[in-house]
This record gives structure tokens, C-alpha cells and sequence, in this order.
């Protein structure tokens, strides 16, 4: 442990800590542009030198270069440092276009604090100034190439910790460029990142563009709910809108990076379209109104039905207090148990997940960094969780082997193992690589179960598998591995693979003393979801109960069945069976078109709330806005509002949870004190909310909710068993992209054009055999109808598998449930 | 600014794509696969970019990236007025930006670039040794001393009255 003296004050930092982050440590902040804690020293810039007074090194040093080592006395003020940086910044800016005043960056811009704070303030240098072209990097980043100094942020962040390979550094010397070859959109999903490490403005946000400086924002900490993950991130608002996201640090999320699905997905908050208004077949009337009118239709159906015949379904986007008060009302009124994910599959997938999430197995995102061989059992990170991504290049890139079992075609920004086989072998393939790693004594321990489970599940040996070789390879550098993980997604999988997971996980940290599990789960709180539905419970089983007449009213709360169930005319028919729909929301979905009754709800922005992401983090999200409708719209433009009135416009919006309390006659004195109640009633009732503290004391990083192991859960043998023989069928799985198969960032104007074209992917030998090419017209006939797109052929995926994008402009709802077998026949090509 | 390969052009560059796969498509073979192009094109044109990267399969910012790094790659063909403008020591103080100034004004494209129709191209160099003369230019083999702005006009002016003869000649035959 290194001891130094920085600025006249003692600090024992880590070995290999650099002198830049001793300083920090001791809340010094040396300025630097090209270094960045997470990718590291260049030493590019020369802005971040000290001086160094005594030992090992001498003079004057740029502090992210060196370590700090024993004896060392280091200035940060040392006349010569600060004159040495003043030079630095005025050589800096020799080329700067100095048009701050047009600049988005300005107000935020590490160049121009750092040009003040320097010293640097009058321009002495009266030549040329060199100039660049700038480009067109699609819809998400403005590119301003003049203001650029050189500090290789965005090519390090860009290629190295991301991947991807379009944008980077070209030319040399004086003329040095950072941009792509040509015009075009950036094809990484992460490049929204490259507006907040560039320390100047040469990529800015430009959905945000001229809207405002950084202090006419009012930030706020949020977090994303665009996928399972829960990243952090920073909203800004002006005019009663969300204008922009950013990234916000955290050391068990996302560390410092976001996606642009999560960074641009939150439009859908401020959407003119939205509505405001609390609505009674159709008709805009007061709040009260509209409960009156529902309480009064409720207690008709009541009366003639049962209560029972009240369907409430809340869904994997309601914060944990829509999701238990939800609970606590359809209790208090005996209405049918509320049901939150979409179908039965789901559900238990969910479940088992949850349940199997053993605290010694459960790692956070940031922990997936520090694996060194990583199994991904039927996920696709970079299009269901793609920070998840970007986590697991950052442990290929300290050399962890990856090896990704799935049947669609995966691509990673890094070297990868990919196996595409049939969801159906699954299970034998990821038992079989386990099972080459992990001898048989090593299971002993776990007990009777675990050696019997293990006889059973197969291994290389007794199978000739294709990819038999393969396996064994991967099982060999297994076994040499010391932090093995596995990541398993829940949505196409079969309805056991999670629990496999679990088992299998148990297996290598029994044999290697740590394992990771890493589930993926279908929204940003589908953790609560699952802790909160029954078993028994899903959507699926609500329209049959509507189908056979048992239930008469739905209340949908933030939920849009019509964007993923399997069949859209099955529900639209069981919709119209209902006496009553009843829509909480605060996206204009089908569904709530269909409302009899409509409440506009809050957006996480208006009200906060807590979520729990996939590994079972409660996470809690302040209230960043009181809401209304935003005053570009108001008032046309942004010219103030032309229309005066008391109050603010578009401010009816309640949360969810207090509509429901309202509606069950809950006293509401103080939303604070409602709010804590519903909290107090969870913690006492919901099995695992115990560790929770009181409402608003969480940390920022959350806290994971611990549900213990549950051994009786392990090794049970319904997983292990082969699936149907689909011989001369096809499985079709609909399946999530990064951009436009997620409701709420499809709502986003900004990513319309990051989403690819509908299509339906095929193996590329299956096409040549059923004499299709790639780009054919497909129709493929359903027992429901018949589902039409272009055809891509991939060398790479699972032979005897359809995968089609859940795209948004792609009428695919026409399946019985989440999956559907398709004979050859059925398989045309559109001339 | 992109220029249309010609016949001669484009059947070479197609006569180098046969030959690719000899070389190997190894990532440190990007620079003998550049200077390959090079030495039969005289310069890489933006085609040229995507068939290396098409080949090595990595992407054409890396291809232009490596190659924009090195001063022996040019991106624009010559032209046949190839143009050289000397700014060494002597030149320079006699004003041979002022000359270099003068031909990119005249001919609308920066020193590096060639002129669309590929009559001129400019650039700079340093000391051609007959610094007496300073400034001084060279067009082809020819070397122009005393360079004054004038000279440039009326050098520009000869060659494209000279092409213009040409033609015309051309034609009547
Ligand atoms: S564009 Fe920005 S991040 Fe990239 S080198 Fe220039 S100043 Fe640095
Ligand atoms: S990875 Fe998921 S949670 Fe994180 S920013 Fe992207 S969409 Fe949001
Ligand atoms: S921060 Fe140290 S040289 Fe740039
Ligand atoms: S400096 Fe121009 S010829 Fe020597």
C-alpha cells in the first residue's frame, strides 16, 4: 500500500492506483481531459500535470501516467504545474472555433471550466485556425469537429471498451479526425455514451439540441426502465418536459456507460398524443367524475356478477406500489387475484428465477465485469439487456471465454463461442458443457439430490452431438476457469431452463467454490411482477376467464396487451366480450382507445417509485416533475401559453396506486403517508420486502431483495427431459431487438430509424432446402393467420428455427400462445 | 470529393481483388494491401477502401484511419498537371504560401486534392533545390521559378487553353 503526501496531506491509496486518483481520493480534483476512470491514461492531453517534489520521480508529471508509490511528495499547486497547465490549455484551444455561445456543450463542458479555472483568458494566438468537416452520425449525436482536442475519449470508448468499429481516429498529426469514413448512422447501440465522455462539444445530443443549458435543466437521478437491468441515469427537464438523459454512475449498475435504448427511450413521457384526461366512454370529464362513475359500474357488475368477476392486471412497468397496492385492493374487494405478466410460461419463468436467485449465486451487472468464463444460456444481450452487453465485453477484454447457447443469430461486439441450437436441446447442451467441467464428487456435497441429478443429465459422451466438439472445448477451458457465470434469459426459453440454470450454477460452485447466475427478465420490474402473481396467475388465464364468461370487468393498470399478446384477435375478441375495460395509463395504446373508463397515470418522471431489477435490486426513483402537459405544446412552440386557466394544464394524472386507493375508499389525507402505508403493508405481507428499509431511505444503489436459498427448489428432475420431435416443423419465436420491439422507447421519434426493417431470420440451410433466398418475400401461415416479411438467412442460428423481431410495424400476433410450429408447407415465398 | 473510376481504373482495381486472396486476409496485411493499390492506381480511391475492408473484414474508418496516418498514401488521383509548390526555408520566406494560396484559389481545391476533371492537382513540398529561383513550382518534370501570382494565372490559363485546343483538334479529325 503505497503512502504519499499530496498537497501537504497523507494518503495510503491501493497499489497501481494512478496519482490523478490518489488526489481524488483526498477530494483533490487534478483536471484532465483524455483520462477517464474507465478507460484509463493516455496521457494525451498534458493537462493533468503536477509537480512532483520528491521521490522516485521528479519535476513536473502528468499524475495520470504515474503510479503512486512510497515517499512520493507530490504539488498540485506548484507555480510551475500551474503555469505548465495554463500552456496546455491555451495550446488546447489554439484551434478552438471559440463559438460557445452556440454550443449545447456550453454550461457542461469540461474545456471551457477547465479554460476559466486554467487562466487561460485572452487569446494571444492570431494565425489560422485549422478546420474540419463534420458528419452526419444519424439521429441521436451532432457532430462538431472543429471544437475537438485530441484526447482519443470517444475512439477509446468507441472501439476499445465498446466494440464497435465505425467511428474512430483517421489522419495524423495536426489534421488528426475522429469520426467515421462517411456520412452515416453510428452502428453501436452505446453511442449516445460519446456525448458525456467527450469533454468538449463535439458530440452532442441532438434530440435535446438548442433547447437549453445545463442550468436551465432541473436535473434529477432516475433510472431506466427500458429493459430488466434498471441503469441509472440522469434526467433533465425544462418546460415541464423530459428533454434529455444521461448516464449516472453506479459502482452495481451500469457503472458509467448507458444504452441508447435507455439514454433516448423516454420520449414517450412528454408525447403530445398522450393523454391528459380522465375519460368516460370517450369523453374528456373531471377526475371525480370519472371514479364516481366507475365505483358506481364496479358495484354493478358486483352485484350482478360477484365480485369476482373484476379483473385487475398490472404489468412488468408498474413501480412496486402500483404492483402491491394493486394487491392490497383486489384483497380488500374481493376481486379476482390480480394477474402482472402476460402468460402462464412467463410467469413461471419468472418465478422459478426469482426463486432460484440464491444469495450466493446472485451477481450484479457490474460483477459480470470480473467473470472469466461466461455461459449464456437463451439470451441475446445486445437486443434484450444491452448494457449487459457492454459488461460482458469488459471480461472478454481481460480474457474471459464466452460461449452463448441460443437459437437466434447473436451478435456481440466481441470473440465469442456461439452455439445456435433448438431451444428444445437446450438443456442437453448446457448440462453436457457443465458436465465436462464438473466431475462427479465435486456435486457430492450438495447432498442425495445432486448426485442423482447429476447421473441423469446428460454428458458429451453418451450423444453425438453436431457440435459434440465444440462442447468438450469449452467444458476443458471450464474447468480451468475460477469465476465461471451464467447468464440465462426468460423469455424464449423453455419453461425449466431457469431453473436448470440455477442447478447447473450450483454444480460450479460446488466444484470451484464461485459461480455466478445472472437472470434477464421481460421489464424493468418484472421482479416484482413475479414476487407478486401467483403461480397460477397470468394474463393468459384472465381472457380465458373472460372467454368462459367468469370474468365480466378488466382493469388494465399501465399495461397494453395489445403490444405482445401472442394472439391479437383471440384478445381483441375476449375484449369485446367485457361489460367493462377499464385502462390506467399514460401511453395512448390500443387498449386504452377500447376503454370504457380511462385514468391518465404519472410517468415515473412525475411521481417516482421504486423498481427491482433483474437480480432483485430495489431501486428507488425520486419524483423529477410535478407534470402537465409541456409548455411547447401549450403554448405552440415555445412561445408561453396562449390559453390562461387555473392550474396547470395536463396536471389531472395521478399515479396508479392512488387511483386504485381511491377507488377502494382508502383514506387519502397525504399521498406521503398513503404511500408509506402501502409500503408498510408490503413489507409485512410480501415474503423478502423485510430487509426493505422504510419508504425513501433506500440507497442509491438499491438493496437486493434476499429471498434465501430454497433447497427443496434444487434439482428437480422436469427439466432435464427432451422436448417434442419437431421433425419436418419449424419453431417460430418472436423475439426482442435493442430498438422497436420495446413499448416505450418505440414510442420514440428519435429511434424509429435504429430499428431495422421487419423480416423473419431462417437458418441459411434451411432456405437453399426450401429453395428460398435471402431478401424473398416470406408468408408463413398460422394457425391464425398468416404473418408476412422479408426473409434474412443467417449462416448463424439454429437450423429448424423462425425467429421473428417483435418489430412494431410488423402485424405478428398471430399465434396461440408464445411460440408457434409451422409444418415446411406452410412456408411460401411471395412471387 | 469522390472521383468516378475510369475503365482503366476499374479494371485494375478488379484485377487486384483476384489477387487478394493470395495475400491473406490477416489484419496485418493492411498496409501491403494498401501500398499493392497504390502502386497500381497511384492512389487509393474510396472503392479501393471498401474492398480492403471488405476483405480484412474490419470496418472502412480502420482501413482510412491506418492509412490517413502514413504520408505515402494519397487519396486523390494525380492530375495531369501535377503541380508542386515548394514551401521549404527559401521559398517559404519568398512567399510560396502565397503562391500555394493562389493555385488553390484558382482551381477551387485544396493542396492534396485534384481538380474534378483531374487536369490539376496540388500540392506541397519541401525544397527542390534551387532555392536561387525561390519561390518555385514544379508542374510535371518542368521546374517554374520566380513564382509570382500572375505566373499562376497564366500558367492555369495555358494548360486549359492548351486542353481546349486539343479537343477541338479531336474533333475535327
Ligand atoms: S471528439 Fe471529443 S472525445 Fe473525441 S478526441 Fe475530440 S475532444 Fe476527445
Ligand atoms: S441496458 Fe436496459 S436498463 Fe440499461 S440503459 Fe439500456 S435499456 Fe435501460
Ligand atoms: S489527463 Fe493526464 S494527460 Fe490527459
Ligand atoms: S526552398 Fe524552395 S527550392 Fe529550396
Amino acid at each position: 500500500m503505497p503512502k504519499l503526501v499530496i498537497d501537504d496531506r497523507e494518503i495510503d491509496v491501493a497499489a497501481r492506483t494512478k496519482v490523478i486518483e490518489a488526489a481524488a481520493q483526498l477530494g483533490i480534483w487534478i483536471p484532465r481531459f483524455c483520462y477517464h476512470p474507465a478507460l484509463g491514461s493516455v496521457g494525451a492531453c498534458r493537462v493533468c500535470a503536477v509537480k512532483f517534489i520528491q521521490g522516485p520521480v521528479k519535476g513536473v508529471q502528468m499524475s495520470c501516467m504515474i503510479d503512486a508509490q512510497d515517499n512520493m511528495v507530490v504539488s498540485t499547486t506548484d507555480e510551475e504545474a500551474v503555469d505548465f497547465r495554463r500552456h496546455v490549455i491555451e495550446w488546447l484551444m489554439l484551434n478552438h472555433p471559440h463559438d460557445c455561445p452556440v454550443c449545447d456543450e456550453g454550461g457542461h463542458c469540461l474545456l471551457q471550466d477547465m479554460t476559466v479555472a486554467g487562466g487561460h483568458g485572452l487569446r494571444r494566438y492570431l494565425g489560422k485556425k485549422r478546420t474540419y468537416t463534420d458528419q452526419y452520425l444519424g439521429p441521436l449525436l451532432q457532430h462538431e469537429m472543429n471544437r475537438c482536442i485530441h484526447c482519443y475519449r470517444c475512439s477509446r470508448f468507441y472501439q476499445e471498451f465498446s466494440g464497435f468499429r465505425d467511428l474512430g481516429v483517421m489522419r495524423s498529426a495536426n489534421q488528426t479526425y475522429f469520426g467515421r469514413y462517411e456520412n452515416g448512422v453510428l452502428e453501436s447501440p452505446f453511442s449516445g455514451n460519446l456525448s458525456d465522455i467527450c469533454p468538449t462539444g463535439v458530440y452532442t445530443d441532438k434530440p435535446s439540441r438548442f433547447f437549453g443549458r445545463r442550468w436551465d435543466y432541473q436535473r434529477c437521478p432516475s433510472i431506466c426502465i427500458n429493459c430488466s437491468l434498471g441503469c441509472h441515469t440522469v434526467a433533465s427537464i425544462k418546460y415541464r418536459e423530459v428533454k434529455r438523459q444521461e448516464a449516472r454512475f453506479s459502482e452495481a449498475v451500469n457503472g458509467y456507460f448507458i444504452c441508447d435504448r435507455g439514454r433516448y427511450g423516454f420520449f414517450y413521457a412528454g408525447l403530445e398524443e398522450r393523454s391528459r384526461q380522465a375519460m368516460v366512454d370517450g369523453k374528456e370529464v373531471p377526475f371525480d367524475q370519472a371514479v364516481k362513475v366507475l365505483k358506481e359500474k364496479i358495484e354493478e357488475i358486483g352485484r350482478g356478477q360477484g365480485s369476482e368477476a373484476i379483473a385487475c392486471v398490472g404489468s412488468a412497468r408498474n413501480s412496486i406500489e402500483t404492483q402491491a397496492m394493486l394487491q392490497h385492493v383486489c384483497q380488500l374487494k374481493g376481486w379476482a387475484n390480480p394477474s402482472y405478466l402476460m402468460d402462464r410460461a412467463i410467469t413461471k419463468k419468472v418465478k422459478s428465477a426469482i426463486s432460484r436467485l440464491e444469495p450466493e449465486l446472485v451477481v450484479s451487472l457490474r460483477q459480470v465485469e470480473a467473470a472469466d468464463f461466461i455461459m449464456v444460456f437463451g439470451a441475446d444481450p445486445i437486443n434484450e439487456a444491452p448494457m449487459l452487453a457492454l459488461a460482458m465485453r469488459q471480461a472478454r477484454r481481460d480474457g474471459a471465454e464466452i460461449a452463448v447457447l441460443d437459437p437466434r443469430p447473436i451478435s456481440l461486439p466481441f470473440r465469442f463461442t456461439h452455439l445456435p441450437v433448438v431451444l428444445d436441446d437446450l438443456s442437453l447442451y448446457a448440462s453436457a458443457l457443465i458436465k465436462t467441467a464438473v466431475g462427479r464428487d465435486a456435486v457430492k456435497e450438495l447432498g442425495q439430490n445432486a448426485t442423482e441429478f447429476y447421473d441423469v443429465i446428460p454428458d458429451v459422451a453418451g450423444n453425438s452431438y453436431p457440435v459434440k466438439e465444440q462442447i468438450s472445448n469449452l467444458g476443458e477451458k471450464l474447468r480451468s476457469s475460477q469465476r465461471p457465470l451464467i447468464v440465462c434469459g426468460t423469455e424464449i426459453v423453455r419453461e425449466t431452463t431457469p431453473q436448470l440454470a440455477a442447478d447447473l450454477a450450483l454444480f460450479l460452485r460446488a466444484a470451484k467454490g464461485q459461480a455466478g447466475l445472472f437472470y434477464l427478465m421481460p421489464g424493468a420490474n418484472a421482479f416484482g411482477a413475479g414476487l407478486f402473481s401467483r403461480v397460477e396467475d397470468s394474463f393468459e388465464k384472465t381472457v380465458e376467464d373472460i372467454e368462459n364468461g367468469a370474468v365480466k370487468a378488466l382493469v388494465l393498470i399501465e399495461n397494453n396487451p395489445f403490444w405482445q399478446f401472442p394472439n391479437r384477435l383471440r384478445l381483441k375478441q375476449a375484449l369485446d366480450q367485457l361489460d367493462l375495460i377499464v385502462v390506467f395509463d399514460y401511453v395512448n395504446s390500443v387498449a386504452a382507445q377500447k376503454a370504457h373508463v380511462f385514468f391518465p397515470t404519472t410517468t415515473l418522471f412525475e411521481s417516482g417509485g421504486v423498481f427491482i431489477n433483474q437480480e432483485g435490486r430495489a431501486q428507488a426513483v425520486p419524483q423529477a416533475l410535478t407534470g402537465g402537459i409541456p409548455i411547447a405544446q401549450t403554448g405552440g412552440g415555445d412561445h408561453p401559453p396562449r390559453v390562461y386557466g387555473l392550474g396547470i394544464s395536463g396536471f389531472e394524472a395521478r399515479t396508479a396506486w392512488q387511483i386504485l386507493a381511491e377507488l377502494a375508499d382508502l383514506e387519502l389525507h397525504s399521498e406521503e403517508k398513503l404511500r408509506s402505508k402501502v409500503w408498510n403493508w408490503m413489507i409485512e405481507t410480501i415474503p423478502g420486502f423485510a430487509a426493505l428499509p422504510p419508504i425513501g431511505e433506500l440507497p442509491d444503489d438499491g438493496i437486493r431483495i434476499e429471498l434465501g436459498a430454497q433447497p427443496s427448489a434444487r434439482f428437480s428432475m422436469e427439466g432435464i427431459t427432451k422436448g417434442e420431435d419437431l421433425a419436418e416443423k419449424f419453431e417460430l419465436i418472436p423475439v426482442e431487438w435493442t430498438f422497436g420491439t420495446e413499448e416505450l422507447s418505440a414510442h420514440c421519434e428519435c429511434l424509429r430509424d435504429l430499428a431495422g426493417k421487419p423480416c423473419i431470420f431462417m437458418c441459411r440451410s434451411d432456405a437453399e432446402d426450401l429453395n428460398l433466398t435471402d431478401g424473398d418475400q416470406l408468408s408463413i401461415e398460422l394457425d391464425r393467420g398468416i404473418i408476412e416479411a422479408k426473409l434474412r438467412a443467417e449462416n448463424d442460428m439454429a437450423s429448424g428455427t423462425l425467429v421473428i423481431p417483435r418489430h412494431k410495424d410488423l402485424d405478428w400476433q398471430k399465434m396461440d400462445n408464445g411460440r408457434a410450429l409451422v409444418p415446411k408447407g406452410r412456408i411460401k415465398k411471395i412471387t | 470529393m469522390n472521383f468516378v473510376l475510369d475503365a482503366q481504373e476499374k479494371s485494375l482495381l478488379e484485377q487486384i481483388k483476384t489477387k487478394l486472396p493470395e495475400i491473406g486476409n490477416d489484419r496485418s496485411k493492411l498496409i501491403p494491401v494498401l501500398q499493392l493499390i497504390q502502386a497500381k492506381l497511384a492512389y487509393l480511391p474510396a472503392e479501393a477502401i471498401h474492398v480492403v475492408a471488405a476483405h480484412l473484414d474490419i470496418s472502412p474508418s480502420e482501413v482510412y484511419g491506418v492509412a490517413t496516418f502514413y504520408n505515402q498514401f494519397r487519396f486523390h488521383p494525380p492530375g495531369k498537371n501535377a503541380v508542386k509548390v515548394c514551401l521549404g526555408t527559401a521559398c517559404h520566406v519568398k512567399g510560396g504560401d502565397i503562391i500555394l494560396e493562389n493555385f488553390e484559389r484558382k482551381l477551387e481545391i485544396k493542396e492534396g486534392e485534384t481538380t474534378a476533371d483531374r487536369e490539376f492537382s496540388v500540392d506541397r513540398v519541401a525544397c527542390v533545390g534551387c532555392c536561387a529561383l525561390a519561390p518555385v513550382i514544379v508542374v510535371g518534370e518542368t521546374v517554374h521559378g520566380h513564382m509570382q501570382p500572375s505566373k499562376v494565372e497564366g500558367l492555369v490559363l495555358r494548360a486549359r487553353i492548351e486542353k481546349e485546343k486539343q479537343e477541338r483538334e479531336k474533333q475535327q479529325k
